[in-house]
């Protein structure tokens, strides 16, 4: 045996007189060509083999336990309950105001944070009472109009008056996010930057302004309204007014009081009796036209719910639908788009001068709407002149967009929208229980549970096969569903081969096994992406596990980042 | 906007052990189900990890309630990761964990890549100790380890490329994006750097470096002689504090401490001890060697129970 492990032999050989020199050397020459383990960080390991079990237990105690003191809150519902010297409380109320300056404590520059709150938050119209407050903290989850419950503040009363003392031991529990304005009004926000609900204040050119109509839900009539869309240097968004707006696409206004709802995916802004809106002036401002390039959008832009979309995109399937409405016949003609980022479908209500032999054909298509259908973006085409046919695609034209896909990182599919015709490379972090067989709900497909569909009750199903994974670049995680298809050919199965190996190991160990295959590898992934409040998901029709070569991987860094 | 009931998943981390067991700061959201946080000195915000090893030890324990819990310790080139397994793991977890205890009583080595949640506890002492719950994991070859070390390496490069990138940007969030911190990183560094203060990164490179040599294949040069096990331990729940820690180690670790934390009044007492503590230190041990230090003219005391470094 080689005496490269001279030294860490003697080391065990020392605990373990009895053990034979030769064996673990042996030991070591695993564990390093085996393992790529090397010596030093095998030392524990050989010695407690060769120790046997004679190895003692540690004696520290187990984990567990918090370790703090138990507290004694006082809680009140109301500011009134309280007297000057009261400590350790506990009440909820409304941040009213929040202000951060930065002071000089103990020669330590710090920043401390003040305000005003009001107690009572639940009660419309109820007696409420304002104090002022301090927080030492700064706590970051304070923010104006959330209302919030404050657990071990204590009272602080100067000359007579009260009020509440924010410790750093403090803590704060967000019961409702804020809903007010954080701006002060009439301080113009950035567009791309608004909140997703809440009064606003902009400044921005109008783009686009038609006169609309709502249909009242009981048939009593209807009311007119204008719609349009707002854009200043940061983005565009859509507006909403139910009182007559006069002014012409390329004003400059500024509008305050503007509520902003979120429609579907896509915020708008209404305009109401409240909302001031008046004419601005700033030569500086961009005009219409610059403006007007940001609404220019790629198909992987298209939200649900967005108005004044202009794109250009290939048409590259294009029928023709009939259907009955009120005892008429009429006509809805449907398609597949894309463009070099992926694809989605579109709809048209009036004909377009499309023929068959004309595929695939390049549009550019102005003001039109989107609608999404079970996660997959749809473009609404209202009229025919909304469609300009284009000679040539802008992009190359030898990309053949019916098969293309698009190769985007997984952040950026995580926090997007939702698309088609995606592929992208991560890391699987999990392989779920439920990957393999399942059975589908024949009126639906949700997968059963115990037999059963959560909308149509048990049902006998229809057997399907699919893996569940969760696939993750560090940075997001997204839930990762692999079609039948997908599925046997990234296992190298067949759908007999799978059932017998489910049979053979059970499924607890099948899963096992698939993440003895998968867990930790990367994985690329090809298909559509849902991405909504709850967090991404692609559906995958094509999979496969990424080989790398280690060796080359650590050259590759070492160069990269220059570690010797 | 974080708000609504479900939370989206947390992604994972692939961190080398000493990364993780050198932290000791947390962070946990105010509701129910906000999720919680270790952050380690290079201000990484850690949820989740993807962590590989050599499976070093795992045994079952009964906890006072009767119910099962497996301990076990896993050792990459730069340390250890302590994790544990109990009742609340899936059953394909605990089949897993069984099995495994089978494989290291009979003294089969076992490379293991886990999936685990990041946990984190603090003694009475003041201790802080980090540990792990692996949600899945599965044995993996040499080559998928290596695989998993490069991947290690290249993200802690780049945590420490943020680090330093962070030290020369006005502490803020608008000062991080400018000095083009990426999002995921800006509320970690914020509050590590509050917390830590200065860090030696210097370690960290080492690891790197001796990682990348076993990836590469490079054995010999990812192997040292000195065979002193206990000596590039960090001891976390299950390991035995103090014995064998020498004298020496215990008395820089406390002029590290005070180089680190003071702020131009020195460190108070009890500062001192908590860290030694929570970086694995015997109490008893690291009071006694602070008055040596001081008896030795190390370090002196200008104001009573306030130390700092002579010189």
């Amino acid at each position: 045996m080689s005496e490269k492990y001279e030294t860490h032999v003697k080391s065990i050989l020392s605990e373990c007189p009895d053990a034979d020199p030769e064996e673990v050397a042996a030991a070591f020459e695993k564990y390093e060509t085996e393992f790529f383990i090397p010596p030093q960080d095998a030392m524990r390991s050989i010695l407690r083999r060769f120790k046997g079990d004679k190895t003692p237990t540690p004696s520290s105690g187990s984990s567990g336990g918090s370790s703090a003191a138990p507290r004694n809150t006082r809680k009140v519902s109301s500011l009134s309950e309280l007297k000057g010297d009261d400590k350790d409380i506990e009440i909820e109320v409304e941040i009213i105001s929040h202000n951060i300056r930065d002071q000089t404590i103990r020669g330590e520059q710090k920043q401390i944070a003040f305000g005003l709150l009001e107690d009572n938050p639940w009660e419309e119209n109820g007696q409420k009472n304002r104090w002022e407050y301090k927080d030492w903290g700064p706590n970051s989850n304070i923010t104006p109009g959330s209302v919030v419950r404050i657990e071990g503040a204590s009272v602080n009363e100067y000359q007579g008056k009260m009020s509440l003392n924010i410790n750093q031991s403090t803590r704060i529990a967000v019961v409702r996010e804020g809903t007010r304005p954080i701006t002060a009004p009439g301080e113009p926000q950035d567009i791309d930057s608004l909140p997703s609900d809440g009064y606003v204040c902009v400044v921005g050119r109008i783009l686009a302004s038609r006169p609309d109509q709502i249909h009242r839900k009981d048939g009593s009539g209807s009311i007119d309204i204008v719609r349009g869309r707002l854009a200043d240097e940061s983005g565009t968004i859509g507006f909403l007014s139910w009182e007559p707006l006069e002014h012409e696409v390329g004003t400059l206004l500024k509008i305050e009081g503007a509520q902003v709802r979120t429609f579907r995916d896509t915020p708008e802004l209404n305009f109401g009796r409240t909302t001031k809106i008046e004419i601005y002036h700033d030569k500086n401002f961009s005009d219409a036209d610059t403006l007007s390039q940001q609404t220019v959008l790629t198909l992987s832009e298209l939200r649900d719910g967005a108005r004044d979309v202009d794109a250009v995109v290939q048409i590259t399937e294009w029928t023709k639908r009939s259907f009955t409405r009120d005892g008429e016949e009429r006509f809805l003609w449907s398609g597949q788009i894309a463009d070099p980022t992926g694809r989605c479908r579109m709809s048209a209500w009036s004909e377009l001068p499309i023929t068959e032999d004309k595929l695939p054909i390049t549009v550019r298509l102005k003001g039109v709407r989107v609608r999404a259908w079970q996660g997959i973006p749809d473009i609404t085409v209202d009229n025919a002149d909304q469609v300009e046919f284009l000679d040539a695609p802008p992009w190359d034209s030898d990309l053949d967009l019916t098969t293309h896909t698009a190769e985007v990182e997984l952040f950026e599919l995580s926090t997007g929208a939702s698309r088609v015709g995606v592929s992208t490379s991560a890391t699987v972090v999990s392989v779920r229980e439920d990957s393999g067989f399942i059975q589908r709900c024949t009126e639906c497909r949700r997968v059963l549970r115990d037999g059963a569909c959560a909308e149509h009750g048990p049902n006998d199903g229809n057997a399907d096969i699919r893996l569940r994974l969760a696939i993750d670049d560090g940075r997001s995680s997204v839930s990762l569903l692999t079609n039948k298809q997908a599925t046997l050919s990234l296992l190298g199965m067949t759908e007999s081969e799978l059932q017998d190996t489910v049979n053979d190991l059970g499924q607890v160990a099948f899963v096992q096994s698939l993440r003895g295959k998968m867990l930790g590898r990367t994985i690329k992934a090809s298909g559509r992406t849902i991405v909504d409040e709850q967090g991404a998901m692609m559906l995958a029709d094509g999979a496969a596990m990424v080989d790398e070569d280690a060796g080359l991987r650590a050259t590759e860094i070492r160069a990269q980042w220059k570690v010797a | 906007m974080q708000s609504g009931t479900r939370a989206k998943r947390q992604s994972a981390w692939h961190m080398l052990a000493s990364e993780f067991s050198e932290a000791t700061l947390n962070e946990k959201g105010s509701g129910e189900y906000d999720p919680s946080f270790v952050i380690t000195k290079l201000g990484a915000k850690v949820n989740r990890v993807v962590v590989a090893g050599l499976l070093e030890r795992l045994e079952v324990r009964e906890t006072s309630n009767g119910s099962t819990l497996y301990q076990g310790q896993m050792r990459d080139p730069s340390g250890l990761h302590y994790f544990s397994v109990g009742d609340y793991a899936s059953e394909s977890m605990r089949e897993l964990t069984m099995s495994l205890v089978e494989k290291t009583e009979v003294g089969e080595p076992v490379l293991l890549l886990m999936v685990a949640k990041s946990r984190w506890y603090q003694t009475d002492e003041g201790a802080v100790y980090t540990s792990l719950r692996p949600e899945e994991a599965c044995e993996i070859d040499a080559q998928r380890y290596a695989l998993w070390l490069t991947r290690a390496c290249e993200d802690t490069l780049q945590r420490m490329k943020n680090y330093s990138d962070s030290l020369a940007a006005e502490p803020t969030r608008e000062g991080l994006v400018a000095a083009g911190i990426p999002e995921h990183m800006i509320d970690g560094l914020l509050v590590s750097r509050n917390h830590y203060g200065d860090i030696d990164v210097e370690t960290y490179t080492l690891n790197v470096m001796q990682a990348l040599d076993i990836a590469e294949g490079r054995m010999d040069a990812a192997s040292q002689p000195v065979a002193a096990p206990s000596q590039t331990e960090l001891p976390g729940d299950a390991a035995p504090s103090g014995a064998e820690s020498n004298d020496d180690e215990v008395k820089d670790t406390l002029v590290s401490i005070i180089e680190q934390l003071d702020q131009g009044d020195g460190v108070d007492f009890e500062t001192v001890l908590t860290n030694a503590v929570a970086r694995g230190f015997d109490r008893g041990l690291a009071e006694e060697k602070l008055d040596e230090l001081s008896n030795e003219g190390t370090l002196h005391e200008p104001r009573f129970g306030w130390f700092r470094i002579v010189g």
